[in-house]
């Protein structure tokens, strides 16, 4: 039984996080030995950056301003990744569970002791019993990997990865709307367009990169939209704000669509030859007026109207969207619903017209190509396709048999886990307890665990519930690839080697693969033979790489996908010429009606709740929370509120609210600011147990993508004496 | 280096001269008439003088200037008002500097040697040269008698440990500015942001001139000690070369910093001041930011220095000192973004 | 005598420093990467703050503007400001620098930062160990949108509508800097009101009459809050 057997200050007094204001053994300053041209281990604009080394020590960064991405540019957390490194919670050998918390282990009594586990489990309850989540900010190569371990190795269906909890609503509409899941046109796009709508994207503080296209797209004279609960940076100075209510963004999105075809800024030419579905579209928006939009939104009808105006006649336009429209129960919908935004005025696949998410992970977009997904084989192939199956398990040299259907996604596998079903657990880089929605469930969820063995360089709070600690390795550690937001897969280079006793966490997968009797089919001798393995298992499906080399990859300073052959470019941009990547090489309308979320606001809970990052913390934090002044910058979530709310609540500045929803409640101070609805409060998700806003939010899934709805649920905000 | 050091003052002149007349003044006396005096050493005497002069010359060029002056009169005052704390600000700042350890152990470690090991050599050889101490073979040769200011304080026998102690005084002081030395040319050498802003004239030139001085004295020491004399007149010649070099530095130097630092003695006796006094509310955001004697005090010196930071409003005279830094950084940026519209 | 560090570039060459903070997001990528200056590890020199947050994101980015004629220079009781031959205006010489705070109370950009434990005073010396060594000041390489820009006025002149300005009215004085700031084309200098910005009936200077700060309450619809029970 995964019970905690230390308190909180005392993990956190062994294990951390301990914020590191100054590497251990102080500042090392000079000539380095070395300047590694690598990638920021961060979000998926995967920014150039050089790592200064000495003495198998990352000392600092030099700015990589030939990376034709980011030009040099950082942002907070790119600049001080480095301090992960000489960092004094690193795990630097495998930690087994005792009394005392954990001891440290062998690696053979470490794997021996997981995998003797696995096959207890497997005897006992079956091999779906044992489930594998995996991160999407790792490389790659990884990813590809861990979808074989599950696969081959551990002969289980429950594999799934933390993109489920990220980007996959985009990605599931993508494959719908168009065919494939990529970003539809490169970053470089972005200053050409006339006209951008930015929906629930805080680019400033989630991509902070990107602002620079935005910037030059306004330099450039563009018009920008801006649709978010929240004034974020960029919606600042934006020309045109639209305050959305939480999870009403199809409707707006129908609203425009609305005013468009009303006034005839609809591409009817483009429509008819290569889009499928319009007219039930158009049938369905006629009833969002303006008026009507703005009952349901709470946009004012004229900025509904001003919004189309601006999009609908433009000459060249980015729609580019976020989280704050994908983290809802009708995820997939509203994507649609923007998509439509965009095939109907046939500004997709031309420079400086199209389309994109903004993938949020490291590797929020090569993490979600090679397998590591429950429904997924490499090369974005589809477990359910008894083609691809066959294609893969000839590939592996397994039967299709025995290769294992579909399985749970992320948030279903710790559902299944509190439900008695799945009772042992191997997890790579992932912080369930932080980042799924109403965390006192995950918390018992892994209380339930019979087993769980959690690879990890810093022991995040959900690996505190660990039986075995396998100590894998940092981003600088290893080498690989990454795929980026903008579909450029990018090559990482290893500047120190693993600290103490850790280990790469590709060879871990491979140690424990052949103490399951599945070696044969791990003896990799390096990464870049795994990648070879993937582009070979990519060719010919959907998502190609076959053409990239490692060689290739640094040369061209990354390359996009598809790329089916060694003299092919890549495909910086999709859909040119109106094609497609639906058979009939036609792209599809979707027409869903709105629908209001899980959970609306009524008596009991009238205030909608949301949540979301700060720009100087990533994901759980299990990394940005360990880094000193980036903790500095913003040290604690604060619940941010309307000063028309806060005088409604008798709330005043310094006051400490308590919020709480149908799941749990959370104390923490306020920021009473005038840059949110006044109907909505805000709190960022970055922090664990008393402070976690995921154990108020709530875990309804999307019916297709299966994401959580993170950004909306009813609350009640009062005032703590 | 500041050009108005080098445009003639007359004021200065005056007072470098009164500086170099009351040296020689107390040369005079101070040697029993000159009868202590060692001819021998007249070299380092008259360049001792000469120091005089140019140390008088630059400290005056300094306080005239608005702010220096400005410091030194509040200052004077403020010592009546607070002796307790000269006292001890000047112990902290000016002999334990333990303002240099909370910038780095290492180069405070590397200052005191220097400073520590400077004013020692100092302390000896001033009063040497002057005049001031004076050494007397007694009726044995291996008994000097010792006279302050032409009076006999003690005998000493050569071969006692105080005698030792006493002689080798200067080799002590320039072991300990070799240490500071190392330390410091260490740190000129391999700190990437030293070399970055380090000068010639301003970093180097004094530490290689203190090497100089140090390593020709020790090598006087060497020289009658272990070489019967040997080119000794020699050595000493040279050594006083580097010595009226350093002297010469001092004024116009990094070195000159010794007589400035006095200054963060008044600024200590100012802030006390300050802080018991009224305090300044700034007129944007009502937070108080400063002392009002400094606020106003600043404001009379821009007037002395040409500066006029006031703005005329139609809800009266604003002066920009009368604005915290926090809030001028924010005027700043909503005026730009007033201008161009965002 | 000294040895440069590696193998050095002209320093600046035609490149200027310009600055433009309505373009700022307020990310702090130019403060974190500030404090990774060997000059002053870990301390950051660059002033970041909002303008007035409970009104808005707005935010103010500060650099030295390096003054032609630099006040706090000549403020300076202990002669511990200079400026080199670039037209930079170098941080406190440390023997000299008493910590008075009289930098820091007349620099009329609000940039000098005091150190008091340390006696010393310390400001943005626009990267002077990079830059006099041909590289870029490390804020204006990483900040992401380009509210911080090291270029050449060519550069900055193709890409942007706003024009570079070196001259601000503070009141009677005019202050010329070696930094630009991005303004508008017709405008001669940039100057700085203060009359619109103070204080109405206890009413925060900077939550009044200002651009940029945006209030969603008047863009926004929503229902009655008479309704929330309390």
């Amino acid at each position: 039984m995964a019970l905690l057997n230390l308190t909180e200050s005392e993990y956190i007094d062994r294990y951390g996080p301990t914020p590191l204001y100054t590497p251990e053994g102080g500042w090392v300053s000079g000539e380095p030995d070395n300047l590694v041209k690598t990638h920021c281990c961060f979000c998926g604009v995967q920014c150039g950056i050089q790592l200064k080394v000495k003495e198998n020590k990352v000392i600092g960064f030099e700015p990589w301003e030939e990376f034709p991405v980011n030009k040099g540019k950082l942002c907070p957390k790119g600049v001080k990744r480095y301090m992960q490194n000489e960092h004094p919670d690193r795990i630097k050998g495998p930690l087994l569970r005792s009394d005392a918390g954990f001891r440290e282990a062998s690696w053979d009594e470490a794997l021996d002791k997981t995998v003797s586990e696995i096959k207890r489990v497997q005897q006992t309850y079956g091999k779906d019993a044992v489930a594998f989540l995996g991160g999407a900010s790792m490389t790659n190569e990884k990813a590809y990997l861990n979808g074989k371990f599950a696969r081959v190795a551990l002969g289980t269906k429950n594999i799934d990865y933390n993109g489920r909890l990220c980007m996959v609503s985009a990605g599931a509409a993508n494959k719908l709307a168009f065919g494939i899941d990529r970003c539809a046109n490169p970053w470089e796009d972005i200053p050409k367009a006339k006209v951008l709508i930015l929906a629930g994207t805080n680019i400033a503080e989630c991509f902070p990169i990107l602002t620079d296209y935005i910037w030059r797209a306004r330099d450039n004279g563009a018009k920008i939209i801006v649709i978010d609960p929240r004034i974020t940076p960029i919606a600042r100075t934006a020309d045109l704000y639209l305050p959305v209510r939480p999870g009403r963004d199809s409707a707006l999105a129908h609203g425009i669509l609305h005013v468009m075809i009303e006034r005839g800024w609809i591409d009817a030419k483009f429509i008819n030859q290569h889009t499928n579905g319009f007219n039930e579209v158009r049938e369905l928006v006629k009833k969002y007026t303006p008026n009507y939009t703005e009952k349901i939104t709470g946009v004012p009808a004229k900025s509904i109207i001003s919004a189309a105006e601006l999009w609908g006649p433009a000459e060249t336009s980015m729609l580019l969207h976020a989280r704050g429209i994908e983290h809802h129960t009708k995820g997939v919908e509203n994507v649609l619903s923007y998509i439509n935004l965009v095939l109907a005025t046939g500004r997709i696949g031309k420079p400086g017209s199209g389309y994109g998410t903004i993938t949020g992970q490291g590797n929020g977009q090569g993490g979600r190509e090679h397998g590591q997904r429950c429904n997924q084989l490499p090369g974005g192939r589809d477990i359910n396709n008894t083609e691809h199956r066959k294609y893969i398990a000839n590939f592996w040299g397994v039967k299709e048999s025995e290769l294992p259907g579909e399985g749970l996604t992320a948030c279903e596998i710790i559902n299944s886990i509190e439900a008695g079903e799945i009772k042992a657990l191997v997890s790579i880089s992932f912080n369930p307890l932080v980042s799924i929605p109403d965390s006192e469930r995950t918390r018992a969820a892994l209380e339930k665990l019979e087993h769980f063995t959690a690879i990890d360089f810093f022991l995040s709070e959900t690996a505190r519930h660990a039986d075995v600690i396998l100590a894998g390795s940092l981003q600088e550690e290893d080498e690989g690839t990454v795929t980026t937001g903008e579909g450029r897969c990018v090559r990482l280079r290893n500047s120190v080697s693993p600290a103490g006793n850790a280990r790469l966490d590709w060879h871990i997968i491979r140690d424990l693969a052949i103490r399951l009797g599945a070696g044969e089919y791990f003896n990799h001798k390096n990464a870049e033979d795994i990648f070879l393995e993937l582009t070979a298992a990519s060719a010919g499906g959907p998502i190609d790489y076959s053409g990239m080399s490692y060689d290739r990859i640094e040369r061209e300073m990354g390359i996009f996908w598809p790329c089916p052959a060694t003299d092919h470019p890549g495909t910086l941009r999709l859909f040119e010429k109106g094609k497609f990547a639906h058979p009939d090489g036609r792209a599809k309308f979707h027409a869903f009606p709105y629908r209001p979320p899980d959970e609306d606001v009524d008596r009991d809970f009238p205030i909608f709740f949301t949540s979301g990052r700060v720009v100087s913390q990533y994901l759980s934090g299990t990394q940005t929370r360990r880094i000193g002044s980036l903790v500095e910058q913003y040290p604690e979530p604060l619940c941010e509120l309307h000063p028309l709310l806060a005088e409604r609540l008798g709330i005043t500045k310094g006051d400490i609210v308590r919020v709480s929803t149908r799941r749990g409640h959370i104390k923490v101070p306020v920021q009473i600011v005038q840059s949110i609805r006044p109907d909505t409060v805000f709190i960022p998700y970055h922090w664990p147990g008393k402070k976690a806003a995921n154990r108020i939010t709530n875990r309804a899934l999307d019916p297709i993508s299966k994401i959580p709805e993170f950004k909306v649920c009813a609350c009640k905000v009062e005032k703590v004496n | 280096m500041n050009s108005k050091i080098f445009q003639f003052n007359y004021f200065a002149f005056l007072i470098g001269l009164t500086f170099a007349a009351i040296l020689l003044v107390f040369i005079y006396f101070g040697s029993n008439s000159l009868r202590d005096f060692d001819p021998a050493l007249r070299g380092f005497a008259i360049t001792s003088v000469l120091g005089a002069f140019a140390v008088g010359y630059r400290l005056s060029v300094w306080l005239q200037r608005p702010p220096s002056r400005m410091y030194f009169n509040r200052g004077m005052k403020l010592a009546w008002r607070y002796p307790t704390l000269l006292f001890k600000s000047s112990g902290k700042k000016m002999a334990a500097q333990t303002f240099i350890k909370e910038r780095s152990l290492y180069r405070w470690i590397m200052h005191l040697c220097l400073s520590g090991g400077c004013t020692l050599a100092f302390a000896v050889t001033f009063p040497l040269v002057f005049g001031w101490i004076h050494f007397d073979v007694g009726a044995l040769d291996t008994i000097y008698k010792v006279k302050v200011f032409g009076v006999v304080v003690r005998e000493l026998s050569v071969h006692s440990l105080e005698a030792k102690l006493m002689f080798n005084m200067l080799n002590i002081a320039a072991v300990l500015v070799l240490i500071g030395l190392v330390l410091a040319g260490w740190r000129r050498l391999t700190n990437p942001g030293v070399r970055a802003v380090q000068t010639f004239v301003e970093d180097i030139l004094p530490l290689l001139i203190i090497f100089a001085v140090t390593t020709t004295g020790l090598m006087l020491t060497v020289s009658y000690s272990y070489m019967q004399g040997r080119g000794h007149s020699f050595l000493v010649w040279v050594h006083l070369m580097t010595v009226i070099a350093l002297i010469f530095y001092i004024p116009f130097g990094k070195l000159f910093h010794m007589f400035q630092r006095l200054c963060s003695v008044l600024v200590s006796l100012y802030q006390k001041a300050g802080k018991e006094g009224e305090q300044a509310d700034c007129v944007i955001c009502s937070k108080p930011f400063a002392s009002q004697m400094h606020v106003d005090d600043l404001k009379t010196v821009l007037d002395q220095l040409g500066f006029d930071y006031r703005f005329a409003t139609s809800k009266g005279e604003v002066h920009y000192q009368d604005i915290c830094p926090s809030c001028r950084r924010r005027l700043l940026v909503v005026n730009q973004g007033k201008m161009i519209g965002r | 005598m000294v040895a440069p560090v590696k193998e050095s570039k002209p320093a600046f060459e035609d490149l200027e420093f310009f600055i433009d903070p309505s373009r700022c997001i307020g990310c702090q990528a130019c403060v974190q990467a500030c404090g990774e200056c060997d000059t002053h590890r870990g301390t950051p020199m660059i002033h970041l703050d909002y303008v007035d947050r409970p009104t808005g994101v707005q935010t103010a980015p500060v650099v030295c503007m390096h003054c032609e004629d630099p006040t706090c220079a000549k403020v300076c009781p202990a002669d511990a400001i200079k400026k080199e031959e670039h037209g930079v205006v170098l941080s406190a010489a440390h023997p000299r620098c008493v910590s008075c705070s009289n930098c820091t109370l007349a620099c009329p950009f609000g940039v000098p930062k005091q150190q008091i434990e340390m006696q010393l005073m310390i400001k943005c010396d626009m990267c002077y160990d990079r830059t006099s060594v041909g590289k870029k000041p490390m804020c204006a390489t990483v900040c992401p949108s380009e509210a911080l820009y090291f270029g050449s006025r060519e550069e900055i002149s193709s890409k942007r509508k706003e024009s570079p300005k070196n001259e601000f009215q503070f009141g009677a004085q005019t202050v010329r800097t070696k930094v630009n700031m991005m303004a508008s084309a017709e405008a001669e200098n940039i100057p700085i009101d203060v009359a619109d910005f103070l204080p109405e009936n206890d009413i925060s200077a900077f939550a009044q009459k200002r651009n940029g700060a945006p209030d969603v309450a008047n863009n926004a619809v929503w229902e009655d809050l008479e309704r929330l029970p309390i």
